[in-house]
C-alpha cells in the first residue's frame, strides 16, 4: 500500500493499514521530518509545530501485536529515502528474537518497496548481536560461555597478534578475521537487508567474519538493529556506537524497563571472591610486567611517554580489539593526561594493589554500612593516600596497560577490570550512586558473605549521553503507562508523548477486575492477608473455574517464587490442584532456565493438542517479559496479586529515597507504577494482534484504585461494570465472551473499522483535509473581525475534529451486538 | 552488571597461615579471640598473647628469626589491612604526604603537576622497595625537602586540615537537610490523610443535618476535598523546584546558607505593563514661541499647572496610533493560524493564561 503523510510518501508492505498505525506514523513523521511550512497548515499540526522546530524526543504507547515494529520501520525508511540527508536508524530492541523479527521485518519491507519502486534502493540494514551468537572460527564458536568466546576471538583477532604475525611469529589466528583485511573496508557486504542467519551463511560462503563485518560496516549502513546494551551500557557503547554521527534516529523499542536497564548499566557487585580475584590479576600484572621490562622495555617506555601527553592520543590506536573500556567518563577528563603517580606501570599496579587491599578491609565489617561516594572516597583518603582523581582514571589507565603489555587470557583480569571500574565510577560521579556494603546474605543467615554494592540509583545518568547526542530519540512499547514517569526519571522533555488506543471491529479481549471471591471475602495478596486460607482458597476456586471455562493454554502470573510456592502447597493441602488437573495440566516457572524451557515446551505441546495446561508462572520472571503466548497458548492470563518489588531490599529502599529526594516522585507512586508496568507486560502476553483474542483478570482488591495506571488501550476496554466483580460474576462474563468469541469471525469483517485499505485511507484523508479547508476559510472569512469571533471558529473547528475522532473511535458494544447478528442471520 | 557473579563459598577465615601465631603457633581454633598485633619497626605479626609475655618487662628483640630489631610494647598496633606489605606502604607513605603535601593550584601547569606527583610517587616507591642505597638516598631527600621548604609544608597542612573539616560540615549539613525533607515529607502526608478524614466526617455530618439533595452535597464535599489536595500539591511543589534549583546550581561548599529577605516590591497598579512612550521621550521644554508667555507667567503657574503635563500630553496625542498596523495584524492572523495570540480579549475568552508581562509595541495604552 503507498499513501502520503503530508509531503512524504511511504510504502507500507501490507495492503491493509490499523487506523493506529496512521494515527502513529503521523505523530512520528513530525519531530522527525523537517516539513515544508505551506502543507503543514493543519489545525492538528498548530501543537505539533513546536515539535517540529526542537526535533526532540518522544515517548509512545501503542498496544502490543499491533504492527508497532512494521509502522515504524516503514515510516523511517521512506523518510531516509526522501529526504536528502539520509538520517540513519539505530533500533535497539531487547532480545535476540526481538532483533532477529525486526530484521526480518525489515527485509519484508526492503522487498516490497523494489517492487513497488521498480528499482533496487541503495540500502544496507544490518544487525549485530554477541560474539558468541555470530561466531564462525571451528573451535571458538563451540565455546559455551559468551565471556570465553569474547576472550578467545580477542586473543586471535588482536592488533599485536597480527603484527606478530607479520613479524614471522607462529601464533594461531582467525582466518575469518584476517580475510576480511582482503575486502574493501567500506563495503564487505553488498547492499540489502541482512538477517542474522543471512549473514552468518554469507559468512560462510566467503569465509568472513558476520560479527566483524558487521561492526566494521555499521558506518556504512542505513538501519542497525541491535541490543539496548550497545548504546546504553557505557563501557560497550564507548567501543560499539561512537562512529555514529549525531543526526540518528534513536528507537528503544520494548522499553518499559529502560530505567532498569540504564541502572544496571552502571551497576557493579563486588564480593570477597572477585577481590581475591583481582588481586592474584594484579599480581600478574606485575610479574608481566618485570618479564616485560627485561625483555621488550622500549614498549613501556613508549607507553609512559603518551601517557605524559595524554590518555586520548594513546588511545589514538583503539579499535574494535579494544577490550577493557571505560565507562561514563566525561569527555573533558579523557584528553587531560594521566595523573602523573599512576603513570609509571610498577607505580599504577602498587595502586591498584593498594585499593584492593582497602576493599578488602572495609568488606570485614559486620555491619550493614551505606554511604555516599564522597564519605568513601574521604576514608579512603584518610586510609590509603588514594587521592579521588587518579582514582577516576584508573579504568582507562588499565587498559592502556593490558594493551602495552599484550595480553591474551584477558579473562583472568576480569574481576581486576570490575575493580577498576568500580574505582572509576566511584569517583566520577557524586551524586546519583550508593555504596552498600551487605555482610550477610540474609537477615537470618550466620555465615559472613559479604557483598559491596555499588548502585546506580539514577536511571537519567546512563542514558544522558543518548538524549544529548542524538536529536530524535524514540521510546516505545506496548505497555509504557503512565508516560510521563518516564521523562521524569530519565530526565529528558519530551516533544510527543502520546498513548494510542486499539479501535477493534469487536471487542477482542475482556480485562476484568476481580476484588472479591464467591463467598464476597475480599481478595488481596497484601502482606497482612496473603496466608489467610479463606484468600488462599479463593484465589483457588477462581484458578478453577477459569481452567474449567478455558479453552486450550491459561497463564498465571504470581508476585514473586517465594509467594507462590506457599500458595501451591496451600492448594495442594487444600484439593485445589487436583481439581484444577482434572481439566488442564499444571507447569510451573522455576529461577532454573533449563527447567523453564523444559516446562515451556510442554505447556506449548499441551496447548496444541488440546488438552489444555495451565502455566504458574511469576510476574517478574522470564516467562513475563520474552514470551509470546498468542493464540491458543494464552485464552486466559490471571494476574493473582499486584507485584510489587521486594520492599525490603536496601537497594530499593536507597532508590525510593533518592527518587523522592531528586526527582520528587513519592516511593508509593513509584512503587504502584512499577507493579503496574509488570502488570500490564503480563497481561499483554496474551494479546498478540487483531484477530488473537483473550481473558484479562486481575484478582486483586487493590487493582481497583491503580485502574488508571494501566495503559490506555487495555483501560479503554475495560467497562466500569467489570472492575468490582466477584467470582461467580467474573465467571459469568467470561462466559458470555467466549461465547461471542467462538463465532465465526471473517478477516473481510474488520474492513473499514480495524484495518484500512488504501480507499478507506483515502477517504479518511480527504474528510479530514475538507474539516481543515472549511475550519481555515472560516477563520479567514473572519479574519477581520475580532479574535473573539475567530476564536469561536477554531472551537467549532476543533470540536469538528473531536466529533470526527468520535465517528471513528468505535463503540464496541454495539459492533460487537452488529456483528452478532450479521452472523446469526 | 555482574549481579549474579559467584558468590564466594569459602570462607575469610580459613587461609591456615592467616590464623596461626607465627611465634607461639597457637590458632584461631583455640582461642578464639585471638588478635594479631605488628609493629611498625618490622612489621612482624604475632598474637596480642605474645605481644604481652614478651615486651612487658621491657624492650625486646623481635622474636621472630632473623629479625633482632629491638620493639617495645607501645609500638605494638593492629594492622588495618590484612597484606602488611600495604600496610607498611601506606605507613611510608604517610610520612611522605606530610612533607610533599604540594597542591596542584601552587604549578603552573597540569604538566608540572603531574611530574611533581611521579616524582614523589617514586621516592615513595625507593623507600618501599628500593635497596638500602636508594633507601637511604630516598630519606635524604626527605629531610633536605623537609628543611628546605618547612613553612610552606605547614601551611598547605593547614590548608588541607580546613579542606577536610569543610568536607565534613557539608556533608553533615546535606544530611541534615535531607532528614528535614524527610520529616516534613511525612507529616504533608499525615496532614493530607487527616484532611481526608476530616472532609469525610464533615460530609457526614452535613448528611445528617441538612434536607438538602444528598447527591449534590456529596459531590460538594469531594469536589472541596480535591481541590485541597491539588493545591497543597502545589504548594509543596514549588517550594520543592525552588530548593532544588538552589542545589544544583553553584554551591560554595562549607558556608552556611543565607536566604535573604526578598525585598517587597511597591504595588503595580498596572500589573507590569510599559507605559514608558516608546516611541519617543518628553523633553525638559521645548521652545516654542506661543509657549513663552505661558512659561513666565506665574499666574498660571500658581493654580498648580504644569508645563510638563501639557507636553506629554501633546506628544502623545501626535504619536498616538501611529505603532499600530491593521493590516499586518490580520495577515499575522491568518498566518499562525494561531487565534489565542490574535488580542488580549480573544486570549481571555480561550480562557487561557493571558501574558501582560510581554512588552507592548503600541503607544496607545488607554
Amino acid at each position: 500500500m503507498r499513501f502520503n503523510i503530508d509531503d512524504l510518501p511511504v510504502l507500507f508492505p501490507y495492503p491493509r493499514i490499523y487506523p493506529g498505525q496512521l494515527g502513529m506514523q503521523r505523530l512520528k513523521c513530525d519531530p522527525d521530518a523537517n516539513l515544508s511550512s505551506q502543507n503543514n497548515m493543519r489545525i492538528y499540526m498548530c501543537d505539533l509545530k513546536k515539535t517540529l522546530d526542537e526535533g526532540g524526543h518522544c515517548v509512545l504507547e501503542m498496544p502490543s501485536g499491533t504492527g508497532k515494529t512494521v509502522s515504524l520501520l516503514s515510516l523511517i525508511v521512506a523518510y531516509q529515502q526522501y529526504y536528502p540527508e539520509h538520517r540513519k536508524l539505530i533500533y535497539c530492541s531487547r532480545t535476540m528474537s526481538e532483533i532477529e523479527k525486526a530484521l526480518a521485518e525489515l527485509k519484508a519491507l526492503m522487498k516490497y518497496r523494489e517492487e513497488q519502486l521498480g528499482h533496487k534502493e541503495d540500502f544496507r540494514g544490518l544487525g549485530l548481536t554477541s560474539r558468541k551468537n555470530l561466531c564462525l572460527h571451528p573451535s571458538v564458536k563451540r565455546e559455551k560461555s559468551g565471556a570465553v568466546v569474547d576472550a578467545r576471538c580477542r586473543s586471535l583477532t588482536a592488533g599485536f597478534v597480527k603484527e606478530k604475525k607479520e613479524r614471522g611469529e607462529d601464533v594461531p589466528v582467525c582466518i575469518y578475521h584476517d580475510n576480511l583485511d582482503l575486502l574493501e573496508p567500506h563495503n564487505l557486504v553488498p547492499n540489502g537487508v541482512w538477517t542474522l542467519d543471512g549473514i552468518m551463511r554469507y559468512g560462510e560462503e566467503h569465509k568472513q567474519c558476520p560479527y566483524f563485518t558487521s561492526r566494521r560496516m555499521m558506518s556504512f549502513c542505513n538501519v542497525i538493529i541491535y541490543s539496548y546494551h550497545y548504546l546504553l551500557d557505557p563501557k560497550i557503547a564507548e567501543r560499539v556506537s561512537k562512529e555514529l554521527s549525531n543526526d540518528c534516529i534513536v528507537v528503544f523499542d520494548e522499553a518499559h524497563n529502560i530505567d532498569n536497564v540504564c541502572i544496571e548499566s552502571l551497576s557493579t557487585d563486588i564480593t570477597e571472591d572477585s577481590l581475591r580475584k583481582a588481586t592474584r590479576g594484579a599480581q600478574n600484572l606485575e610479574n608481566k610486567i618485570l618479564e616485560m621490562r627485561d625483555s621488550d622495555a622500549d614498549k613501556l617506555k613508549n607507553e609512559y611517554a603518551k601517557l605524559v601527553e595524554g590518555l586520548r592520543d594513546a588511545d589514538e590506536a583503539r579499535e574494535e580489539d579494544a577490550f577493557m573500556s571505560n565507562p561514563a567518563l566525561p569527555d573533558d577528563l579523557l584528553k587531560e593526561a594521566v595523573p602523573g603517580n599512576i603513570r609509571r606501570a610498577e607505580h599504577f599496579v602498587a595502586f591498584l594493589k593498594r585499593f584492593v587491599e582497602y576493599l578488602k578491609t572495609r568488606m570485614k565489617v559486620r555491619q550493614v554500612i551505606s554511604e555516599t561516594p564522597p564519605s568513601f572516597l574521604a576514608h579512603l583518603k584518610e586510609y590509603t593516600f588514594i587521592e579521588k582523581k587518579p582514582l577516576r582514571f584508573c579504568a582507562e589507565r588499565l587498559t592502556s596497560l593490558v594493551r602495552t603489555l599484550e595480553l591474551t587470557n584477558i579473562e583472568d583480569y576480569q574481576p581486576l577490570q570490575e575493580v577498576a571500574t568500580f574505582a572509576t565510577l566511584v569517583a566520577t560521579y557524586e551524586k546519583g550512586f550508593l555504596l552498600i556494603l551487605e555482610p550477610y546474605e540474609s537477615d537470618t543467615a550466620e555465615v559472613p558473605n559479604p557483598v559491596l554494592h555499588f548502585t546506580c540509583l539514577d536511571a537519567a545518568i546512563a542514558i544522558k549521553p543518548v538524549f544529548d547526542r542524538f536529536s530524535s530519540v524514540i521510546i516505545t512499547s506496548g505497555t509504557i503507562s503512565p508516560l510521563e514517569m518516564y521523562p521524569k526519571m530519565l530526565g529528558f522533555e519530551t516533544v510527543v508523548q502520546e498513548s494510542y488506543s486499539m479501535t477493534l471491529a469487536r471487542r477482542s479481549f475482556l480485562p476484568m477486575i476481580v476484588t472479591r471471591g464467591s463467598d464476597q471475602v475480599a481478595i488481596s495478596s497484601g502482606f497482612q492477608v496473603r496466608n489467610e486460607p479463606s484468600v488462599v482458597r479463593n484465589y483457588g476456586n477462581l484458578l478453577t473455574e477459569f481452567s474449567k471455562l478455558t479453552p486450550d493454554g491459561m497463564v498465571v502470573f504470581f508476585p514473586s517464587y517465594l509467594y507462590m510456592e506457599s500458595i501451591i502447597s496451600m492448594w495442594q493441602g487444600m484439593g485445589i490442584l487436583d481439581e484444577v488437573w482434572k481439566y488442564k495440566l499444571i507447569l510451573v516457572e522455576t529461577p532454573d532456565a533449563q527447567e523453564t524451557s523444559l516446562a515451556l515446551e510442554t505447556y506449548r505441546t499441551a496447548c496444541c493438542n488440546g488438552r489444555g495446561a495451565i502455566l504458574l508462572c511469576v510476574a517478574r520472571g522470564k516467562v513475563s517479559e520474552g514470551i509470546d503466548f498468542d493464540h491458543q497458548y494464552g485464552r486466559t492470563v490471571l494476574c493473582i496479586g499486584v507485584p510489587f518489588q521486594y520492599t525490603e531490599s536496601r537497594i530499593l529502599k536507597a532508590r525510593l529515597e533518592f527518587l523522592r529526594e531528586t526527582y520528587r516522585i513519592r516511593e508509593n507512586d513509584f512503587l504502584s507504577f512499577d507493579a503496574m508496568r509488570h502488570a500490564a507486560q503480563c497481561l499483554g502476553r496474551v494479546l498478540r494482534g487483531k484477530d488473537d483474542y483473550g481473558i484479562m483478570v486481575l484478582a486483586d482488591r487493590r487493582f481497583l484504585k491503580k485502574r488508571s495506571q494501566l495503559p490506555k488501550w487495555i483501560n479503554q476496554a475495560l467497562l466500569d461494570s467489570e472492575i468490582n466483580l466477584s467470582t461467580d460474576m467474573a465467571v459469568g462474563s467470561a462466559k458470555k465472551f467466549l461465547r461471542g468469541m467462538a463465532q465465526p469471525f471473517k478477516a473481510s469483517d474488520q474492513e473499514g473499522i480495524s484495518t484500512w485499505s488504501i480507499a478507506d485511507l483515502e477517504r479518511f484523508k480527504e474528510k479530514q483535509e475538507d474539516e481543515t479547508i472549511r475550519a481555515l476559510t472560516e477563520a479567514q472569512r473572519n479574519g477581520a473581525d475580532t479574535g473573539d469571533v475567530q476564536m469561536e471558529n477554531t472551537r467549532n473547528g476543533n470540536e469538528a475534529a473531536v466529533a470526527r475522532d468520535d465517528e471513528y473511535g468505535f463503540n464496541d458494544d454495539e459492533l460487537e451486538a452488529g456483528m452478532m447478528e450479521l452472523d446469526n442471520k | 552488571m555482574y549481579r549474579n557473579a559467584p558468590k564466594s563459598v569459602s570462607d575469610p577465615s580459613s587461609n591456615p597461615l592467616d590464623d596461626i601465631c607465627p611465634v607461639c603457633k597457637s590458632n584461631r581454633y583455640l582461642n578464639p579471640s585471638l588478635q594479631f598485633l605488628i609493629n611498625p619497626e618490622c612489621y612482624h605479626k604475632m598474637c596480642s598473647t605474645c605481644v604481652d609475655r614478651i615486651f612487658t618487662s621491657g624492650p625486646s628483640s623481635c622474636p621472630v628469626p632473623h629479625c633482632g630489631r629491638t620493639l617495645r610494647k607501645k609500638g605494638f598496633r593492629k594492622a588495618f589491612f590484612t597484606d602488611l606489605h600495604v600496610e607498611r606502604e601506606v605507613d611510608i607513605r604517610k610520612r611522605v604526604s606530610e612533607v610533599f603535601n604540594r597542591r596542584q593550584d601552587e604549578f603552573e601547569t597540569l604538566l608540572d603537576w603531574n611530574n611533581y606527583l611521579e616524582e614523589v610517587e617514586s621516592l615513595v616507591f625507593d623507600l618501599v622497595e628500593g635497596s638500602a642505597a636508594e633507601k637511604t638516598r630516598a630519606e635524604e631527600r626527605l629531610r633536605e625537602y623537609r628543611d628546605a621548604y618547612r613553612e610552606e609544608i605547614e601551611g598547605n597542612k593547614r590548608v588541607g586540615k580546613e579542606e577536610v573539616e569543610g568536607e565534613r560540615r557539608r556533608e553533615r549539613a546535606e544530611k541534615e537537610g535531607a532528614r528535614a525533607r524527610r520529616l516534613a515529607m511525612a507529616r504533608e502526608v499525615e496532614e493530607e490523610k487527616a484532611d481526608v478524614e476530616k472532609g469525610k466526617r464533615d460530609l457526614l455530618e452535613r448528611l445528617a443535618n441538612s434536607d438538602g439533595n444528598a447527591n449534590a452535597i456529596t459531590r460538594q464535599a469531594q469536589k472541596v476535598i480535591l481541590k485541597k489536595s491539588s493545591a497543597r500539591r502545589n504548594i509543596t511543589e514549588e517550594v520543592l523546584a525552588s530548593n532544588g534549583s538552589a542545589n544544583s546550581g553553584l554551591t560554595i561548599r562549607g558556608l552556611k546558607k543565607k536566604v535573604a529577605p526578598v525585598e517587597e516590591k511597591p504595588y503595580d497598579p498596572f500589573g507590569g505593563v510599559n507605559i514608558t512612550p516608546a516611541r519617543f521621550t518628553v523633553q525638559e521644554s521645548y521652545d516654542n514661541e506661543w509657549l513663552g508667555n505661558a512659561k513666565k507667567d506665574t499666574r498660571h503657574m500658581a493654580g498648580g499647572y504644569s508645563l510638563q503635563e501639557y507636553y506629554a500630553r501633546t506628544m502623545f496625542e501626535a504619536f498616538s496610533g501611529l505603532g499600530v498596523f491593521i493590516e499586518e495584524e490580520v495577515a499575522d492572523r491568518g498566518q499562525k493560524g494561531d487565534p489565542s495570540i490574535g488580542t488580549a480579549a480573544a486570549a481571555e475568552a480561550s480562557g487561557g493564561k493571558i501574558n501582560i508581562g510581554h512588552k507592548m509595541e503600541i503607544d496607545d495604552v488607554f
